[in-house]
């Protein structure tokens, strides 16, 4: 039982029943250039090159006055590699300028102590790093040697310049079994808040399915996570699991205890708390959904108009256990769930509603010896935040496996 | 105005298996145990844990007040 709590500042990203009647943006996460400084395997967006048409510094300024208007808290930039931009503070300045939170995800590559200095004065609030793995895992997974201890250097760099360093840490095939050392390494670099995510099979990685986890391997991630959340808690650390990380079983508890024991897993937030924006002006109900979830541009219409009355926007408010399809239709937690995260099950099986990612779905399997395999069936395009198709194979599980 | 967001469909935690389960429960549908004995249960628990840190910053607190004065005593006094 734990009565001490570890005195936690709950992001201001953090939504609220209120929020969410009201359908507040709490988060949003903008993608201000496609440009980037690293080659990661695994990128959705397939970064690299800027998007043909991004937004000019004069669009960009008067977006933010048009998120700051529909109450968000807090603007999380993102890329590629948002630096690369070069009105970038402009764009933080204009952020902080109108109440709202800004803060950096970055993959650390040049995000030298001049930078964050300049950052900071723009007013920037606090900084994610991107780590996968540990050294070698690190440099292959971004694309470039040395990128890990880059990625070091610019913690110690945002810690210097008085800013909050949080870290960002993708879970696949390579990087699963280095994260209990590579917790302490982050601990010992400064972090205070870590965010976890499994990799989704979409953009550079849909074309690595080797790199990505199995269903049933959820029976390994979630007893691992939780583990890491109680250790880390001792040590300051705040893990934040992120929405396509679960669902329920025994350890939802430890994992998600954000203060309160009794927080669970409420289901996909795109479209309610939640907003993503492209560098070419983009809206979407989640950064990480691919175009069929595009509610529009802002060059066409104003931001309210798009997040209050696009079609594409409602999916998630309008879902119901009737949109959900294979397990996830009849299963116990249908109601609550909603197949967890739209962007994973998508980027999956072509479709939201079904999500073998899942650690109740798995035990539920494994009680009947059983366990869910993803065979990929069909490639991605090649296309930013494109996907290919997977199919769910069920089969025995076999006698060595764990 | 904007059509308001999906609310959640709230659970309930067992302590006895820590899984969650339907609001309405009376017993847990994973375990079978009775939730609101176990609730019960751990309410007294938590209860007894903060009295239990209430009596050591007492108690600590005490030991920290500077004692009172005595003739004939001084410092090494064994």
């Amino acid at each position: 039982m734990n009565v001490e709590r570890a005195d936690f500042r709950l992001p201001v990203r953090y939504s609220g029943l209120d929020d969410i009647l009201k359908r507040v943006p709490v988060s949003v996460v903008w993608e201000i250039t496609l440009a980037c400084d690293l080659a990661c395997q695994h990128c959705g967006s397939r970064a690299g090159r800027r998007r043909r048409d991004e937004l000019s510094t004069a669009e960009a300024l008067d977006l933010v006055g048009q998120i700051a208007e529909l109450g968000a808290r807090s603007v999380g930039l993102i890329g590629g590699e948002a630096y690369l931009r070069k009105d970038w503070l402009q764009i933080v300045a204009a952020v902080r300028a109108a109440g709202m939170e800004c803060d950096l995800q970055t993959g650390g590559r040049n995000l030298t102590a001049d930078r964050v200095a300049a950052a900071a004065a723009a007013g920037l609030n606090a900084v994610g790093i991107s780590i996968d793995g540990i050294g070698a895992t690190h440099d292959r997974l971004r694309g470039v040697p040395g990128s890990f201890e880059l990625a070091l250097a610019a913690m110690h760099n945002v810690r210097d310049a008085g800013l909050e360093v949080g870290v960002n840490t993708q879970i696949n095939a390579r990087t699963l079994h280095e994260l209990p050392e590579l917790m302490g390494i982050i601990i010992a670099a400064g972090c205070r808040n870590w965010q976890l995510a499994i990799t989704t099979a979409m953009g550079n990685a849909a074309d690595h399915p080797d790199m990505l986890l199995q269903p049933w391997q959820m029976m390994d991630v979630l007893p691992l996570l939780a583990d890491l959340a109680v250790r880390g808690r001792e040590q300051g650390l705040f893990l934040q699991p992120a929405s396509n990380i679960g669902y329920f079983g025994p350890h939802e508890s430890r994992l998600r205890n954000v203060m309160d024991e009794e927080i669970h897993f409420h289901g996909c937030n795109a479209g309610d708390t939640v907003m993503g924006i492209e560098a070419d002006g983009t809206i979407k109900s989640c950064p990480g959904l691919p175009s069929p979830y595009a509610g529009g541009n802002i060059r066409d219409r104003r931001l309210r108009d798009i997040w209050e009355n696009a079609e594409p926007m409602a999916f998630n408010r309008r879902r119901t256990v009737d949109d959900l399809w294979g397990y996830c239709r009849t299963c116990y937690y249908a109601e609550t769930c909603l197949a967890g995260c739209t962007w994973t099950a998508h980027a999956l099986m072509g479709r939201a509603g079904n999500n073998p990612m899942c650690h109740h779905r798995a035990l539920d399997f494994e009680s009947r010896g059983l366990r869910e395999r993803l065979v990929k069936v069909k490639d991605a395009e090649g296309r930013s935040f494109d996907h290919g198709e997977f199919e769910i194979v069920v089969e025995p599980v076999p006698a060595c496996h764990g | 105005m904007a059509e308001p967001g999906r609310i959640p469909v709230p659970l309930r935690l067992c302590r006895g298996c820590r899984r969650f389960v339907r609001i309405e429960n009376e017993a847990c549908d994973f375990c079978g145990a009775d939730l609101a004995a176990l609730e019960a249960a751990h309410a007294g628990d938590v209860a007894a844990l903060h009295a239990a840190m209430d009596a050591l910053r007492a108690a600590m607190a005490a030991h920290a007040a500077p004692l009172p004065e005595r003739e004939g005593s001084g410092v090494g006094e064994s």
